[in-house]
């Protein structure tokens, strides 16, 4: 699959050993963790003054997805047929290379040689950016988050806060740097005059862009309407300036009504930032019509397959209803630990710990499904209740399954399920090894460093057990 | 085509399912049933539980008795914020008084140099004080979008709980739904500089309500 390619999901060790130890970006992090988590606890809690409460609308929101994956053939059907009757054209891709290859081709047929793009996770799966410049299409970022990683020459490294890695030096020298002025020092206060000079820079090229390229939150299948939802209006912008606008989007991303689209929107927001609702909710269906003074003229959805419609029926297809909100990383302690960039494709965190080895080939990325602490802070967190732990657990069935786990580990195991069935064999090794390890820790109780396998004591220390087996424990307690 | 045939047979795949035809029946039913998930239960007045949710989203907002008093309290507006009392309307406010309240308006979609922009709104949304715009030839949506100051009229008569409501009132008036929908939440804001939360991001940076029909 082409997505394996570009896919650096098998460096997760590498990179997040980097990660840990760089002080920038832990900076970064651990400002952002209790920002996220209480913004979402408010904003979830605050639904008990309107009678309402998060499980009973996760269980809307989760029957919602699971109707239409359920049906999936028959509502894409629906939604291509209204949006044509609308006005619109419908394409489809089977990968990140088509996608390319289709936006590249509308941007010919209609002189494009600027195109401003709302956030659309992906155009991360396309890599179009890389095919737009090749193609003599200059693409412009316009969320400023996505802004400041394309100046940085980056990828997000978050799905609704791309730049949450960056502190504000880093800005004010990428800002500096592309907007062609000195480098000044900069503090907080200086965050309103930074996002206005953005504004300025970038109000250019939303008025002199011939393409919007956005992404869509949900498509509506009863009007064949894309549903964006955003707090800039960076995504109006685009949808709303240009002559022709392109909608890149998912076929899993349908919901069959307005009333859907309205249920969803009670926890989509909430779950991402803890707003009741975002500054921008666009329904837009069609393009210009007669009498109109402003919208596009060409309106085209890409609907992209890309490794999902092989999740539909597959043990895996709890994962389709995700709806991209940010909840699973915004509360997980590997996510905060690491940061996005480590998970090595578009999706960080426990969905991208599921989707990238689904979509890029569970062999391309062997250790995600074993970035969990177990913890199933996301699982619960999750608005369309995703059981993300279980799947990870899963896909490391698959991994073994599959044979794809390393020949020590196999080994070990197999030593393991021999010594097991062993009752007097196991019970003289195990008294063995406690009280190795105990030999081993030093006087606070703790192993510093574990010789038989160090990558485990690498980054923490093992606390040692009593230095007795259970067994002598059991006995002696009768 | 061939992207379509193969995308289309991995998802019928997928489901599993035979009987399109009578599936595709079940979903259109499921389309006219038009049900509703869970709904808020709002306690106080439409009209005060729209005020208090704008201002909480950053909106000011101001009342008059009447739809011809909109202008003045536009003009009260733009002197006491320091702002040229020059603007760009939808065409479907044009007809009010503007140039009697000394306030220069123009009507037709904004350009970039426009510095305020004045709009009606379709209805709005009590249960998260939302405004919702249509798109069309009197209500070009760049008028809320490009100018730095957004004033919207809102009469309160069509202050609707939710935005089922909403949808609700859309299909009752209207024959097809418009090329833009927008519902907007009080000024724009980012973010993405050290989540700190800045007004003014792309859109508009000041928001000002004015509510009609409420007798002081
Ligand atoms: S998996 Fe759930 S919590 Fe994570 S982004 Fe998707 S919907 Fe949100």
């Amino acid at each position: 699959m082409s997505a394996a390619k570009h896919s650096q999901a098998m460096h997760f060790h590498a990179r997040a050993g980097e990660n840990v130890r760089n002080p920038v970006l832990q900076r970064a992090l651990q400002k952002a963790k209790p920002l996220f988590v209480g913004k979402r606890a408010k904003g979830i809690a605050a639904l008990a003054d309107d009678g309402l409460e998060f499980e009973m609308l996760r269980t809307a929101c989760e029957g919602i997805r699971n109707r239409t994956l359920a049906d999936l053939d028959v509502w894409l059907d629906i939604f291509e047929e209204r949006a044509i009757t609308s006005g619109a054209e419908v394409l489809w891709a089977r990968d990140g290379e088509e996608v390319g290859r289709l936006v590249v081709d509308i941007a010919r047929r209609y002189g494009v040689t600027k195109a401003t793009k709302s956030k659309s996770m992906l155009s991360e799966e396309a890599h179009l950016n890389e095919v737009l410049a090749k193609a003599g299409v200059r693409p412009v970022e316009t969320d400023l988050g996505e802004y400041i990683v394309q100046l940085a020459g980056e990828t997000p490294s978050h799905i609704i806060a791309p730049a949450v890695h960056k502190t504000i030096e880093e800005i004010e020298a990428l800002f500096a740097k592309e907007h062609g002025r000195p480098v000044e020092t900069r503090t907080s206060a200086d965050i309103p005059d930074m996002t206005r000079e953005a504004r300025e820079v970038l109000r250019q090229h939303f008025l002199s862009a011939e393409m919007g390229i956005s992404g869509a939150n949900f498509l509506i299948a009863e009007t064949g309407t894309a549903a964006l939802v955003t707090n800039e209006g960076n995504g109006r912008m685009v949808t709303t300036l240009p002559k022709v606008h392109v909608v890149v989007t998912g076929i899993e991303k349908i919901v069959p009504t307005l009333e859907d689209f309205a249920t969803l929107m009670r926890l989509l927001p909430r779950s991402a930032t803890g707003q009741t609702i975002s500054n921008y909710v666009s329904l837009l269906t069609g393009t210009k019509q007669p009498g109109d003074q402003d919208g596009p003229e060409k309106t085209v959805f890409i609907l992209v397959d890309n490794g999902r419609a092989n999740l539909l029926g597959s043990p895996y297809q709890d994962m389709l209803r995700c709806i991209r909100c940010g909840a699973c990383m915004n509360h997980c302690p590997v996510y905060f630990s690491l940061g996005g960039h480590a998970y090595g494709w578009v999706y960080p965190g426990p969905m991208g710990s599921v989707l990238t080895p689904l979509y890029t080939g569970i062999e391309n990325a062997l250790d995600l499904p074993h970035a969990s602490t177990g913890c199933n802070q996301c699982g619960s967190v999750c608005p369309v209740r995703i059981p993300l732990p279980k799947l990870m657990h899963q896909l490391r069935e698959e991994q073994v399954e599959r044979h794809l786990r390393p020949w020590s580990e196999r080994l070990a195991l197999k030593a393991w399920a021999w010594v097991a069935g062993q009752p007097v064999l196991y019970r003289w090794l195990t008294r063995r090894a406690v009280r190795y390890l105990n030999w081993l820790a030093d006087d606070a109780g703790r192993i510093r460093i574990f010789g038989l396998a160090p990558g485990w004591t690498a980054g923490r220390d093992l606390p040692v057990a009593s230095g007795r087996t259970f067994h002598e424990l059991y006995k002696a307690r009768k | 085509m061939t992207a379509k045939r193969d995308i289309l047979g991995r998802v019928r795949g997928g489901v599993g399912k035979g009987d399109f035809a009578g599936r595709r029946a079940a979903a259109e039913a499921v389309l006219n049933a038009r049900l509703r998930g869970p709904q808020p239960t709002i306690s106080d007045g439409l009209i005060e539980r729209f005020r208090v949710k704008a201002e909480s989203l950053a909106s000011t907002v101001d009342a008059v008795s009447d739809r011809k008093d909109a202008p003045a309290a536009v003009a009260a507006y733009l002197s006491a914020n320091g702002l040229p009392m020059r603007v760009v309307v939808a065409q479907e406010i044009e007809s009010l008084d503007w140039s009697g309240c000394a306030i220069v308006s123009a009507a037709r979609g904004a350009v970039d140099s426009d510095q305020v922009g004045v709009t009606a709104c379709f209805c709005a949304v009590a249960e998260t004080g939302t405004l919702m715009l249509l798109s069309g030839p009197d209500s070009p949506a760049t008028v809320s979008l490009l100018p730095e100051t957004h004033i919207a009229l809102v009469d309160t008569s069509r202050i609707v709980a939710t935005m089922e409501d909403a949808f609700a009132l859309l299909r009752a008036e209207r024959e097809a739904v418009p090329r833009a929908i927008n519902f907007i939440s009080g000024p724009s804001r980012t973010g993405d500089i050290e989540q700190t939360i800045v007004l003014g991001a792309h859109g508009p940076c000041r928001v000002h309500l004015i509510l009609i029909g409420i007798s002081s």
